[in-house]
């Protein structure tokens, strides 16, 4: 048998191991492609950070195009009891704001560093995911995981990403940015994870600061259920957060449908705050995507989302169309070239917005 | 299943296109609430052109991130004075020193921690940052409200009262809490005179300045500028007096005399009307001793975010904390050095067996010379820190 072949064959197997295992997740149209949970592929419950070696595997065998033979298949475990993981983002972006000239630059975004140390394998979990900088490392999330037998319940305690809705990459995203539960806000406190067959549940109570000290005795509890078919999957969140400056509330039905090469994702979300200087606020914010796995590599993505700022004020609406190539021609290696329209009230001219970017994307 | 999904998109598409923006302000809030402001350096335009347009979106509400609330009812006082809990050594705005000021550091894009704000959104034009800058350099005051019932107290000062500068400033801005009367900020109301040489004022040698104007500013009621344009840089002891007392005194637009007594610290005044205000700085070149050194070259040019910025500790560069006088003492003098053990940072009296000084000319045994990728100080600076050390390196 050729060494290729093989080792091809040992991360099929590993797939097959890991899917049967029940313990997955990944970005979320993948997850709806592939009818998996979002744990089957990452470490948290509802996406993002470290990959298990599940979702190390898949990038290395399923996601890209082409897989170049490195001999052996990485699965981010270095022995028993620690795995690594990182991101590497950069590219070149522009924007162009009506009435003001364009900005283009090109930077490195992101260099994020995923360390799972694993006393006790299976039930004990110690993990950091820190973003690297030359001269200020930023500690994202820090958290102890405790996994009881069976795998089905789990508490974990520290500073985490909040369980909301879709855990899409993009933190710009209205349902990301106006929720404020995005990978820029992670908050302190604790969860409690429930995880069986097709179901799986997550409750946190956290200081309901968005990464800030805390301030005043209340604090923010977040709720999320999702239950996953092969084919689709629906979901809901609750949030409330109790503040001595006003209460925020915020819901969301979100889901996904699998449609022969197409896999569809959408969220909606109401938000409701207290102590606006007009009184109690309600603001919408939507997200409906497909994504077009059109060849082994290649995702053409298409995106749609709404957002009313206020739904007292009529005719303050923005929406935000999408078209992303994302393109993963070997292992660890993505590509992303996108263009974004902004559309929002004339007199705003940040709201009516065009942004070309193009995106290198590094991962193991 | 595919015809249901395309028929939705359509709905979705066709249903939620953007507003119109009728009878909305540039914030997207009815015109009936306040409507939109000139681009001002007040804390209302900046509420109305910058917080709510760009920030409030994210940065408002219970969920705020890192609990950073902007809107109209929380903007001042989450900002000013208050440290940022990304970097702890430095205020989100510090009055009257806006290159010290996380706000803007974040907007231009030049804060060592996370992104430039707005978040993912088209950059804030310079030419609006400068209104901030410059209404943090007035003093980041908060807005009246209307006619003020208190007298106009001044809130802000530069160059800083007390302080000691190798650089005679360009102009003198003093800030008021409130607008005030144009036709009251003029060369008789707003003076500057030169101690004479001895630091000594009132004994008969000061020497009074003719500045090229005295003038409230245009752009901003509440900031008296007065222009040095052209005038004699001389190493001296400087007076600035606002009148609040005599016959030529600075009024608000209300009528209200400047309540002036300062006692080193803003706003100033007593509480009620009357009384100059006397502040003292001083225009002289680098002298031998730590308060000089630490103005002129550690505060300047190493204390930078992420570099000798501290929190003091074993950790470079940040641990070696230049940040303040007292900081600057307690981590160079007798104590000995990181990268090589055996030599004090200031061996006091022995500026040569100094680590400090081998670092600051390039010959220390280990690491780069200082300021890390230059440009270096010059040998008559260093020579003052020398003389600094030789003598004693007193705090």
């Amino acid at each position: 048998m050729k060494k290729g072949l093989a080792w091809k064959s040992i991360g099929f197997a590993l797939l097959c191991l890991f899917a049967m295992n029940k313990t997955v997740h990944a970005e979320p149209y993948l997850a709806v492609q592939k009818g998996l949970k979002c744990s089957t592929c990452h470490m948290a419950a509802s996406g993002g950070g470290q990959r298990t070696p599940y979702g190390s595997a898949f990038a290395q065998t399923e996601l890209p195009a082409r897989t170049l033979d490195m001999g052996k298949l990485w699965t981010g475990e270095i022995g028993r009891y620690f795995a690594v993981g990182g991101n590497i983002r950069g590219g070149w972006n522009r924007l162009d704001v009506p009435g003001r000239s364009s900005i283009s630059d090109t930077e490195l975004e992101e260099f994020l560093a995923y360390i799972e140390i694993k006393p006790f394998p299976k039930y004990l979990t110690l993990y950091v995911d820190a973003k690297l900088r030359p001269d200020d490392p930023e500690i994202r999330e820090q958290y102890a995981r405790l996994t009881l037998p069976k795998g089905r319940w789990s508490i974990q305690a520290g500073e985490f990403f909040l369980p909301y809705g879709l855990r899409i990459q993009d933190d710009e995203a209205f349902i990301r940015q106006v929720s404020g539960i995005n990978f820029n806000a992670p908050d302190t406190g604790w969860q409690v994870g429930f995880e069986e067959g097709a179901w799986s549940g997550q409750l946190a109570v956290t200081r309901g600061t968005a990464g800030g000290p805390e301030v005043d005795s209340g604090k923010q509890y977040s709720l999320r259920v999702s239950h996953v078919t092969p084919k689709w999957r629906g979901g809901g969140s609750f949030n409330f957060n109790d503040a001595s400056v006003g209460d925020r509330q915020m819901q969301n039905v979100f889901g996904g449908v699998r449609t022969g090469p197409i896999a569809w994702l959408a969220e909606i979300d109401c938000i409701i705050d207290d102590g606006t200087p007009t009184g109690k606020r309600r603001s919408w914010a939507s997200l409906i995507e497909a994504n077009y796995g059109y060849r082994k590599g290649h995702n053409l993505r298409a995106s749609f989302e709404w957002f009313d700022p206020d739904d007292d004020v009529p005719d303050d609406e923005q929406n935000r169309f999408s078209v992303i190539w994302e393109y993963s021609p070997i292992q660890f290696l993505q590509t992303r070239i996108g263009y974004r329209d902004y559309n929002g009230i004339p007199q705003n001219p940040g709201q009516n917005r065009e942004q070309l970017f193009a995106e290198l994307h590094v991962f193991f | 299943m595919r015809l249901l999904i395309i028929i939705l998109l359509g709905f979705a598409l066709g249903g939620c296109s953007a507003g119109s923006g009728k009878g909305l302000d540039v914030s997207g809030r009815p015109l009936s609430e306040g409507g939109d402001l000139p681009l001002a350096a007040t804390l209302a335009s900046i509420q109305a052109n910058v917080f709510n347009p760009s920030c409030i979106v994210c940065h408002s509400g219970a969920s705020a991130p890192l609990g950073l609330r902007l809107d109209a009812a929380s903007s001042y006082t989450a900002l000013v004075g208050v440290s940022s809990s990304q970097n702890g050594s430095f205020k989100l705005v510090a009055p009257a020193n806006p290159d010290a000021s996380y706000l803007i550091k974040k907007l231009e894009g030049t804060a060592a921690e996370g992104e430039q704000m707005p978040l993912g959104g088209p950059p804030v034009p310079q030419a609006t940052i400068d209104f901030v800058r410059q209404w943090i350099t007035d003093g980041a005051a908060p807005d009246s409200g209307g006619p003020a019932s208190q007298p106009p107290v001044v809130v802000s000062l530069t160059p800083v009262p007390a302080s000691a500068s190798t650089d005679f400033p360009s102009q003198i801005a003093a800030g008021f809490d409130q607008d005030v009367d144009a036709s009251t900020i003029n060369d008789l109301t707003f003076t500057l005179h030169r101690s004479g040489g001895d630091a000594q004022f009132d004994n008969g040698n000061d020497v009074v300045i003719t500045p090229a104007a005295v003038a409230l500013s245009p752009m901003n009621a509440r900031l008296a500028v007065m222009d040095l344009t052209g005038v004699a840089a001389v190493e001296d002891r400087y007076r600035i007096t606002l009148s609040g007392a005599g016959t030529n005194v600075i009024l608000s637009v209300s009528g209200l005399t400047l309540d002036g007594e300062f006692a080193g610290s803003f706003p100033s005044g007593d509480g009620t009307q009357g009384g100059d205000f006397v502040a003292e700085f001083d225009v002289q070149g680098l002298q031998a001793s730590l308060d000089s050194i630490q103005a002129n070259v550690f505060t300047p040019t190493c204390a930078f975010s992420g570099c000798h910025s501290g929190p003091a500790g074993p950790n470079l560069p940040a641990g070696m904390d230049l940040s303040s006088a007292d900081a600057s003492f307690a981590s160079l003098v007798d104590v000995a050095s990181i990268q090589v053990p055996v030599t004090m940072r200031v061996a006091t009296g022995i500026a040569d067996d100094s680590y400090l000084i081998r670092k600051l000319e390039g010959t220390a045994a280990a690491g780069s010379r200082m300021p890390l990728g230059g440009p270096f100080l010059d040998q008559v600076t260093i020579d003052v820190i020398r003389a600094w050390i030789d003598s004693g390196a007193a705090r």
